[in-house]
């Protein structure tokens, strides 16, 4: 199977402390691929490496073939969308407008693509919202927006960090709806969350991160094996060690 | 409680501090300095100026009228200038209002920060000059609690007025921009009537001093100078202080609850439909990627109150100045007003282009377009209203005041000026980096960091002398040195532009990254 996404040996570290320490991931393609690690694992800065926005040190990544480097930069941002945390948006635009410039920028078709953005918009009950002001938009549109915006780029690699935080409860399911549509039409997805039941449902591959490295990574045969006797809750618990810390909290 | 919120807001502003921006801020309260013993000292001057016999003997024509007139003059003047700096913008409101959410009563906080926001230094400056020069001119004692509580009054009122004054700008642009317009024309009108009739309405002047004092004694300026030249009693007194402490009251409580809606509300948020003709308009003068920042820049409403200053303060001072019999004011101020309007646009759009943005930025850099052609494009963007407004301004003063110099001096002073500045904003754009807030009650300055705005007002008048006093036989040696060093300038900045997204990477990218 192609790989999507490579990482061999990568470090990142913020001024001299190492954030991603020596990690190793490979991601196959057309997998909705699930990221979950505790608070300061370094999804998110896993997620900043792969949209180019931040440099590493040491290693390689490699999406769909191609190294990540100042020669392939552009091609691979052409393949690439993705839904930071929080969004990022164009807070003086409209929520079309802003749609429109992004989607002008990777060159999509103008025709009936403002169709395809009130479906979509209508889909995830955004609609009304086409026309007012990014920056009055709540917290869980605004998330929507983003998502909506990076579906209609028609990516090859999707990078979703935290895209339910916030969300209600059927918008999340409408955007799983999405997320699995999409993986037919061979997009791979990658999802970092904490609502381990969403991703359990959701993902076919997960990886575990912790301090900076891929703890455990389970594809759909494993988790088969792991998931016979427990839950991902308690897999998760017993890769990232954490302690029990009820007694020091015994005062409250 | 008070002495912690105090310290908590010193601490914010050191921490934000790197050596050099503590170098301008030493400079700074240096600056204030000067100008409080210049404005105590004028007030001194002008108080005294009538009880020195050698001054009847220099000044025969300084007779108790026109010396009454010299002092309205002034008064009425500092109070206009009084206007102009109240400075409001001295806290940090977001992160004031954090202390909300650890439980600091909304009240207890809003008090407070309306205490501190009193306190800065240029108001009490020009308030502890306003009490030296009325308290110098007290007959009798019940005139001392009048003549203070009238200086509490005006101060408390101008900086509501000012406050509310920022909020019309901002929702009422357009109206303010002409109404201002048709109110200077006007001036300019009366000017220049003065100016063509200067000794027929001098000669007719001389005689009905008294009833222009008279007019002058009731404008602002002229009130406060009442409180202690007019003799009323300690009746009078007793009520005139009462009646203005109840309106100080009543001010300071309007303050209170603006401060309390400005921590409450940060922004503005109503949800209605919006179209934005100016984004078209930029994005097919300028193209999408500057068009876009430019519209940014544009539509922050600090801005738009900046680009009113702008139209406004040169359409005053120019044609005063250019009628004023005074050989400096050509040759150095008038320039230097004039260069620094392109410097002033320039600092708008530059001097923190990564602020305006700030974190949506990194969308952009996830385009599949260069980094560096996105930076070109942006900065070539900025350059393009400054200097169009640079040409216009050469042209005219060739046209209207050429006595300032050859077309060759003007033109190199001029693009000299400009391209210092422009090599101080990038500095600042990469150095100075600060999130541009949109906060409809800020206490700080909204989009240039202060010693920015400080360092940028400093060296407006030190580069105007530098480069346009008169130097007679020495002009070429000038000329010579600015030509080279706008030839290097240009050769540098063409040269190496990828400079910027190295500076990019390495001073703001990282700083986006991680402001929430």
């Amino acid at each position: 199977m192609e790989r999507a996404i490579e990482i061999e040996h990568l470090v990142k570290r913020y001024e001299d402390e190492p954030v991603l320490k020596d990690l190793n991931l490979q991601v196959p393609e057309g997998n909705i691929f699930g990221l979950i690690g505790p608070n300061g694992a370094g999804k998110s800065t896993l997620i900043g490496v792969l949209t180019g926005l931040l440099s590493y040190e040491e290693g390689s990544v490699s999406i769909h073939g191609m190294e990540l480097n100042a020669k392939n930069e552009l091609e691979i941002k052409k393949l690439i969308a993705s839904v930071l945390q929080p969004p990022l948006l164009f807070e003086q635009f409209t929520s079309l407008e802003f749609i429109e410039y992004v989607c002008e920028i990777y060159e999509i078709e103008k025709e009936g693509l403002v169709e395809k953005a009130y479906s979509l918009m209508d889909f995830f009950d955004i609609k009304d919202f086409a026309k007012i002001k990014v920056n009055k938009l709540s917290s869980g549109s605004r998330k929507k927006l983003a998502f909506v915006t990076a579906i209609l780029v028609e990516p090859k690699l999707l990078l979703l960090d935290e895209p339910f935080e916030s969300v209600d409860v059927i918008s999340i399911e409408r955007m799983k709806t999405v997320i699995r549509r999409l993986k037919e039409k061979g997009v791979t997805i990658i999802i970092t969350s904490h609502i381990l039941e969403v991703v359990e449902n959701l993902c076919d591959d997960i990886a575990i991160l912790h301090q900076g490295k891929i703890k455990a990574y389970l594809d759909s045969v494993s988790r088969k094996d792991l998931q016979k006797d427990s839950s991902l809750h308690e897999i998760f618990e017993k890769y990232v060690e954490v302690e029990k810390k009820d007694q020091i909290v015994d005062w409250l | 409680m008070f002495y912690r919120l105090l310290t908590l807001n010193w601490r914010i502003f050191i921490s934000n501090l790197n050596r050099f921006q503590l170098l301008l801020t030493i400079g700074y309260i240096l600056f204030l300095g000067i100008m409080l013993v210049n404005l105590i000292g004028t007030a001194i001057v002008v108080v005294l100026m009538d009880s020195r016999p050698w001054m009847q003997v220099e000044l025969p024509w300084l007779t108790p009228d026109i010396y009454k007139f010299i002092l309205l003059v002034f008064g009425n003047a500092y109070w206009l200038m009084h206007f102009s700096f109240t400075n409001m913008r001295l806290l940090n409101i977001e992160e004031n209002r954090k202390l909300l959410g650890f439980g600091f009563p909304l009240k207890r906080l809003a008090k407070y920060l309306t205490l501190i926001g009193f306190c800065h230094p240029v108001n009490i400056i020009y308030n502890f000059t306003w009490v030296i020069f009325l308290m110098m001119q007290v007959d009798f004692a019940y005139q001392v609690p009048v003549g203070l509580a009238a200086i509490a009054l005006n101060y408390v009122l101008i900086y509501s007025v000012k406050h509310r004054f920022i909020r019309v700008v901002e929702k009422r642009f357009i109206a303010v921009v002409v109404g201002f317009l048709f109110l200077v024309f006007g001036l300019f009108q009366l000017v220049s009537l003065f100016a063509s009739n200067s000794s027929r309405i001098f000669a007719e002047f001389i005689p009905q001093v008294e009833t222009v004092n008279h007019f002058l004694s009731w404008l602002p300026g002229g009130i406060l100078i009442q409180t202690v030249t007019v003799e009323y009693g300690w009746l009078n007194a007793g009520i005139i202080s009462a009646f203005a402490t109840l309106l100080i009251g009543l001010t300071v409580m309007d303050h209170f609850n603006k401060t309390k809606e400005g921590l409450l509300n940060p922004g503005l948020k109503k949800a209605e439909e919006e179209s934005s003709k100016l984004w078209v308009i930029l994005r097919k003068v300028l193209g999408r990627n500057a068009g876009k920042y430019y519209f940014y820049v544009m539509k922050h409403p600090y801005n738009r109150l900046q680009v009113l200053t702008l139209t406004v303060i040169p359409l005053v001072y120019v044609p005063l100045l250019l009628n004023v019999d005074f050989e400096i004011a050509k040759t150095i101020l008038i320039p230097t007003i004039l260069a620094g309007i392109p410097v002033a646009l320039l600092a708008m759009g530059m001097a923190n282009m990564y602020g305006y943005e700030n974190r949506e930025f990194l969308l952009h850099l996830q385009f599949p377009i260069n980094l560096e052609k996105q930076l070109k494009e942006r900065f070539l963007g900025v350059i393009v209203l400054p200097l169009l407004v640079f040409y216009l301004i050469t042209l005219f003063e060739l046209l209207v005041i050429p006595e300032i110099g050859s077309p060759l001096q003007i033109f190199v002073a001029n693009t000299f000026f400009f391209l210092m500045f422009m090599l101080l904003f990038v500095w600042s754009s990469y150095f100075q980096y600060q999130r541009a807030t949109y906060s409809s009650f800020s206490y700080k300055h909204p989009i240039i960091p202060q010693k920015v705005t400080f360092a940028i007002s400093f060296l407006i008048f030190s580069m105007g002398y530098l480069v346009f006093v008169p130097l007679e036989g020495l002009e070429w040696y000038r000329l010579t040195i600015m030509s080279t060093v706008i030839v290097i300038m240009v050769i540098y900045l063409w040269r190496h532009m990828e400079v910027l997204v190295n500076l990019f990477k390495n001073r703001v990218l990282m700083r986006l990254w991680n402001e929430l």
